[in-house]
């Protein structure tokens, strides 16, 4: 039984290796003295409408934590004003957070002079933007060359470096074009080119498609998924589309009002929710495209064992169905030769409607 | 979604604006009920009373022989002013004498090459064709020495406002700053700026050219300004993102972003510049400017046009040569070697200039020209002749004058200077806030009131009186023009050239015409000041009904309206905001030549400078000049809608 | 830092290249004058006719006979005495009289140099049209001028006689005239000598009366014949008050000045121009030629020349 590849790599576990990012107690206050708000426990605590009133600042980040590991696909998720693109911006201090930490390889972000900032942004973080940002005087050539230029590196040398991304991003040909006579999709495609170009660290994408058609949409994100399985680059994703993020992220930070209300994988998010509104946000969710076999297994008893279609842990529930539906039979979720458990029709019926499975008992159960 | 929103504040605007603006004029009544007893008690009396004004005429006279005495000798002078009038002189020369060896093929070949590189071809043959008219009309060293100012004027111009846009543009502070600076310079009228310079540069090209700047660099500092403020705020923060330093940051994209702003700077400096040569001649700019004024002074209409042709050909070409290069700017319009075009184009020239010298025809031959003057000034004749008077049914342009100033004029003049000052005051007090906040009454009032401090009350109500009287007239031709234009295609196509002459004509060349029709006195320069404030309020009027929303006027058709309805309906209240910033055009424009209109019996203010001028009469002349200032600043205050509204309104 | 970085360039780059020292702005020079090698002459003109006749008649023989290049300006009179004295302009050929500047650049300063007469004699005065003057004889006598008013009125003098003045730049008593002879006329300023001829031109068509300040030598009077209304008569120092002014005007040996350093070392074209003297008929003939034919100052100028050889042979000599 041939079974459908897993769409991403799985997450790097590796949990002794330091994290990329890693944030704490980070807050974005604006407002007339805004510092004070996260020092004042009592302010602190209040909720969005209630600071606006009483101090007449905006909370736009409040105390959020979170470690970006090497080589995952970290996406915020949230709806407008949730403080996502306060957030990514906060990382590489485009906006000056007010207070907490932020540690880029273990080395504090928040305590770099401007030429150490320089130097991070320069070589070690590169971000693309919701609308873009190229500058609309240059070539798609120049544009894409533009952050070796900052540099310093030298025109010939630069340009040649940058051929080689335009190549790589499906923009041959157009590299003497302006950006105003490029589609959506070839405009984002250079500002993909652009991040790429310095060869950064990390790349930072603040909600890059939802400026896009949904085909095109589409397109950019397959892009993306195929540029990571490449070169395994980290990336955090700025999205409000729960799609994209599902497709996209190894791990999922949703925010909301500036909160993280929940922080995990896909499949937890959409399995365990941690509140009403994560519940209510991943309602129509087709579960079962999400959902791991993992999930809805139940233990192996001895008359499982040998019976019945194999499937991997970490397959859909969905691909579990077809096997299940074609062999009539539950089928065995096999882990490297070893059987763990068994998942029939019931147990996957339940996952995709929604009705507690088996698995849920424990929340972390999921947790891989 | 807009659409079900959208009607709703339209429809809730008016009794906003209702409710708002009763609230301001109880608040100023109550305010006007505490003040104006009080005042009134102590100065009594219809003008502006004595005891509040302070007279300058002590201080000024002192200052002005102080600065005569020490031109010569004080450092301030020897070190500072000196080198600014030496650099001038040099700068000019220079460009003056490059001007001449390079001979009239020269020039005219220099300048159709850099036309075509910037704008093509069409605009590079009309360039050759303008330079070759104005060495037809006979006017070619005027116009190299008009050139020579302007290059040098516009250059300094250029720079200066760069410079403070840049700091306007960079920091918020400066911005702050500058910006009512500059709003407030930008409606002055340039006669105004004359006195103070000549004060201390003396007569001559460095005075015209230092005049020039400071009139021409305002709007280059303000769109300056505007450009960088205006450039996308993403594409400066993916800058940022990338780690540019701040000169990067500057130099690779907030400039470059700003380039149209900066074209259309140019732009203007240039227009202002070249409306300016002409004025800078009453203190010595000479060039074309001088010999529209020495043929004013032997009233020979056609010399002075003669002279303002060039005037009008050079503003047309340099306004569309610059205006083509901005829009060129979008597109991909470099080869691959652009420095070759630019060579090639040098080397034309070069070869032109040589072939013209060896042929020993570098000066402009002197048989190859055209005399205008003649048939003009007898078309002139003509018309003064028998419009004058005597003209059956509608009478002569001389009754029409003599009706309009005792009908219209005298009664406005008489109404104004019998109301108390305090009422005065109030009134513009009441309009300003009406209009706008009440930080623009409080401009507008203590500019009001600067008047009377200076002692100028009763010249000033009657500069207002004619500037009212030729701002309605204006409003009214210019709406119905504007409108007729915006309706119909061929209208505009025949209005265009005419709006163009007549918006670039130097005031200069039609003050006698005018006097000649009109006779001396308030209703001449009213007239003038009519013929030059019409082409901005026409077209700004069909600008504004043409760029009406189409789907409004569609949705209008689609129920049935008449055209007079879709007009009256849609256009007009849409186009409001168009047809505000026409008024407050209008006013300004007007402003400017009723000052002029000194030159021909309009008397007032504007005699006052031309007097201090003409006398070196610093006391009489700058007074005059700060109280146009006043009074520019109190009528663009109480035209001028302000932002706040703006939005409110949308 | 950085600012004062580049002010401090900026008051390099402009010390460099105006020279370090000090820069007497009282002797810079028209960046027009002497263009390609020519020696030029700038002449300064005033905005009335006969001005320009001078001035015309000047630059004709200084182009054609001494081979200079001539550069004209358009000052007015106050204007120009400063402009001379910076040697913006070299020469004025026809002043008025102004005490004042004479004092300060002549006598103290020593900037200016008296040039001599003109040979006209100007004068200055209230005038009426021949044509009425003919009809009203008694109009002559200034007692008699408020008989007259109301023939005078205009729409600009409202209620009273219409007085007309002209360029502010010309010397004027008529306010404290009108007021110290208890005068039931209003002054209305043309504004410019150009707007006054307009308008006199246009009532002489229609043979309205008027009442102008006008003086002479002036090339309209041949047009427009005109005849002076005599007021008290002159006496010396009546007019030193400007507000207690209840005189006529002076008449005034037209004079010409040069700038000090021209007047030195100005060589062939200085002697020129401390010769040239003419008559009032002189500059009347060529002043009509520009004004009323509309023949240009050098067409004037060239006719004149060609029929005067006499009078400007002893100005070279």
């Amino acid at each position: 039984m041939a079974l459908a590849a897993p769409t991403r790599k799985p997450p790097n576990d590796d949990s002794t290796e330091a994290p990329v990012f890693a944030v704490d107690g980070l807050w974005k206050v604006f407002g007339p003295k805004a510092a004070r708000v996260p020092e004042d426990p009592e302010l602190s605590a209040l909720s969005p409408a209630e600071l606006r009133e009483r101090a007449g600042c905006t909370a736009a980040v409040r105390d959020v934590s979170f470690d970006v590991r090497k080589g995952e696909v970290f996406v915020v998720m949230g709806l407008s004003g949730s403080g996502k693109s306060t957030l990514v911006r906060c990382l590489t201090r485009l906006i000056e957070p007010t207070a907490g930490t932020i540690a880029i390889d273990g080395e504090d972000v928040r305590a770099m002079d401007k030429a150490r900032l320089r130097e991070l942004r320069r070589h070690r973080a590169a971000m693309v933007f919701q609308h873009f940002g190229l500058l609309p005087h240059r070539t798609v050539l120049d544009n894409v060359a533009y952050g070796l230029q900052i540099q310093g590196i030298g025109k010939a040398e630069r340009r040649e470096r940058a051929a080689e991304v335009v190549a790589k991003v499906g923009l041959e040909g157009m590299e003497q074009r302006r950006p105003g006579q490029l589609s959506g999709g070839q405009r984002q495609r250079v500002g993909l080119a652009r991040a790429l170009a310095v060869d950064p660290e990390v790349l930072l994408f603040d909600e890059p498609f939802s400026a896009l058609d949904p085909l095109i949409r589409r397109d950019m994100q397959e892009e993306v998924i195929r540029l990571h399985e490449e070169e395994g680059r980290t990336m955090v994703f700025i999205t409000h589309d729960l799609q994209e993020a599902l497709r996209l992220g190894d791990r999922i930070a949703l925010m909301r009002d500036g909160r993280i209300v929940q922080l995990g994988t896909p499949e937890e998010i959409v399995g365990s929710p941690a509140d009403d509104y994560v519940r209510d946000f991943v309602r129509d969710v087709p579960r079962e495209q999400v959902m791991t076999v993992r999930r809805a297994m139940r233990p192996a008893s001895a008359e499982d064992a040998g019976n019945g279609p194999a499937v991997p842990p970490e397959a859909t529930v969905a691909e579990a169905i077809e096997a299940v539906a074609r062999a009539g039979a539950p089928a065995r979720v096999v882990d490297e030769g070893r059987c763990v458990g068994v998942v029939d029709s019931d147990a996957l019926l339940g996952v995709v409607a929604g009705v507690a499975a088996p698995g849920d008992a424990d929340p972390d159960a999921g947790a891989v | 979604m807009a659409t079900l929103t959208a009607p709703t504040p339209r429809t809730a605007l008016p009794g906003v604006l209702r409710h708002r603006a009763t609230r301001k004029l109880v608040t100023l009544a109550a305010l006007a009920a505490v003040l104006v007893p009080l005042a009134h008690t102590h100065w009594a009396g219809g003008t502006w009373p004595q005891a509040l004004t302070v007279d300058l005429s002590g201080p000024l006279g002192g200052a002005s022989d102080w600065i005569i005495d020490n031109r010569d000798s004080h450092p301030l002078f020897l070190y500072f002013f000196g080198h600014v009038s030496n650099a001038v002189v040099v700068s000019v020369r220079v460009v003056y004498l490059f001007l001449l060896a390079a001979g009239w093929a020269g020039v005219t070949a220099l300048g159709a090459a850099v036309a075509w590189r910037v704008a093509g071809a069409r605009l590079a043959l009309g360039t050759a064709a303008a330079l070759l008219v104005c060495g037809l009309l006979g006017m070619w060293v005027p116009t190299m020495q008009t050139l020579a100012l302007m290059v040098v004027a516009v250059l300094a111009s250029v720079a200066v406002g760069a410079l403070l846009g840049l700091a306007a543009g960079l920091s918020d502070r400066m911005d702050r700053a500058l910006r009512p600076v500059l709003d407030t310079m930008q409606v002055l009228p340039a006669f105004a700026y004359l006195l103070p310079v000549v004060l201390v540069f003396g007569i001559g090209v460095p005075a015209a050219v230092l005049a020039t700047v400071i009139y021409a660099a305002p709007p280059m500092a303000r769109l300056t300004a505007l450009g960088l403020r205006g450039a996308d705020k993403e594409v400066l923060e993916a800058v940022d993102s990338l780690g540019a330093t701040a000169r990067q940051r500057l130099l690779t994209a907030r400039v470059p972003l700003a380039r149209k702003e900066l074209l259309l700077g140019v732009n203007q400096t240039i227009m202002m510049a070249l409306s300016m040569a002409v004025i800078a001649s009453v203190i010595g700019a000479g060039g074309l400017g001088d010999r529209v004024y020495q043929a004013l002074a032997s009233v020979d209409v056609g010399a002075a046009l003669a002279a303002g042709i060039p005037i009008v050909l050079l503003a047309v070409v340099l306004d569309r040569v610059t205006g083509a290069a901005g829009e060129r700017l979008g597109q991909d319009q470099h080869g691959p070697r652009p420095w070759l075009h630019a060579a090639a184009a040098a080397a034309a020239t070069v070869v032109v200039a040589l072939a013209a010298r060896l042929a020993g025809r570098l000066d402009w031959p002197t048989g190859w020209t055209v005399g205008i003057a003649g048939p003009v000034n007898r078309a002139v004749d003509w018309m003064t002749a028998h419009l004058y008077s005597g003209v059956p049914y509608v009478g002569g342009t001389a009754d029409w004058a003599g009706r309009f100033t005792t009908w219209v004029l005298d009664p406005v003049r008489s109404g104004l200077q019998w109301l108390p000052w305090w009422s005065v005051l109030l009134i513009v007090a009441a309009l300003a806030w009406l209009i706008g906040t009440w930080r623009t009454a409080l401009t507008a009032v203590l500019a009001m009131a600067a008047i009377g401090v200076l002692g100028v009350w009763k010249p000033s109500l009657d500069t207002l009186s004619q500037v009212l009287a030729a701002v309605a007239v204006t409003l009214v031709l210019g709406f119905a023009i504007g409108i007729a234009a915006a309706r119909s295609d061929r209208v505009e196509r025949l209005l265009r050239p005419v709006l163009d002459v007549f918006q670039t004509m130097p005031q200069f060349v039609y003050l006698i015409p005018v006097v000649a029709l009109f006779g001396v006195g308030r209703a001449p320069a009213v007239a003038a000041a009519v013929v030059y404030a019409l082409p901005a309020v026409v077209r700004i009027t069909a600008q504004g009904l043409r760029q009406v929303d189409p789907a409004a006027l569609e949705s209008a058709r689609s129920l049935g309206a008449t055209s007079g309805q879709q007009l009256r309906q849609v256009q007009l209240p849409l186009a409001r905001p168009a047809l505000l910033l026409a008024v407050n055009q209008g006013v300004v424009l007007v402003l400017a030549v009723v000052i002029i209109g000194g030159l021909v019996g309009g008397g007032a203010l504007g005699y006052d400078v031309v007097f201090g001028l003409a006398q070196g009469d610093l006391a009489t002349g700058l007074v005059a000049g700060a109280a146009i200032v006043c009074l520019g600043l109190m009528l663009d205050r109480v035209t001028q809608p302000t932002r706040r509204r703006a939005k409110k309104g949308a | 830092m950085r600012r004062r970085t580049t002010l401090t360039a900026a008051v390099a780059v402009l010390a460099l290249t105006t020279g370090c020292g000090a820069a007497d702005m009282t002797k810079q020079a028209s960046p027009f004058a002497n263009a390609r090698g020519a020696r030029t002459v700038t002449l300064s003109v005033q905005s009335w006719v006969g001005s320009l006749a001078n001035v015309a008649v000047a630059q004709y023989l200084l182009e054609h006979e001494l081979g200079y290049r001539v550069d004209l300006v358009q000052i007015d009179e106050v204007p120009a005495w400063d402009a001379l004295s910076q040697g913006r302009v070299d020469a004025i050929l026809e002043d008025w009289g102004h005490p004042e500047q004479e004092q300060l650049y002549v006598e103290d300063k020593k900037t200016i140099a008296r040039g001599g007469g003109l040979g006209v004699t100007g004068h200055i005065g209230w005038f009426v049209p021949t044509y009425f003057a003919e009809q009203h004889p008694d109009i002559k006598d200034w007692k008699n001028l408020n008989k007259y008013a109301d023939r005078f009125r205009t729409a600009e003098s409202g209620g009273k006689g219409q007085l007309m003045d002209g360029s502010p730049a010309y010397l004027t008593h008529d306010k404290a005239l009108v007021k110290n002879l208890n005068l039931n006329y209003q002054v209305v300023f043309a504004g410019s000598e150009a707007a006054q001829i307009t308008q006199i031109k246009q009532f002489a068509k229609e043979k309205k009366p008027f009442l102008t300040y006008w003086y002479t030598p002036q090339w309209l009077s041949a047009k427009v014949p005109m005849t002076e209304v005599e007021l008290p008569p002159y006496k010396e120092g009546c007019d030193a008050d400007a507000a207690k002014v209840a005189c006529a005007y002076p008449h005034t040996p037209l004079q010409k000045y040069l700038n000090a350093d021209f007047a030195e070392s100005g060589g062939e074209a200085a002697d020129f121009l401390k010769k040239f003297r003419w008559t009032t008929e002189d500059q009347n003939e060529v002043s009509l030629m520009i004004a009323d034919q509309k023949l240009t100052p050098a067409e004037a100028a060239k006719k004149w020349v060609d029929g005067h050889e006499s009078t400007w042979r002893a100005w070279l000599s």
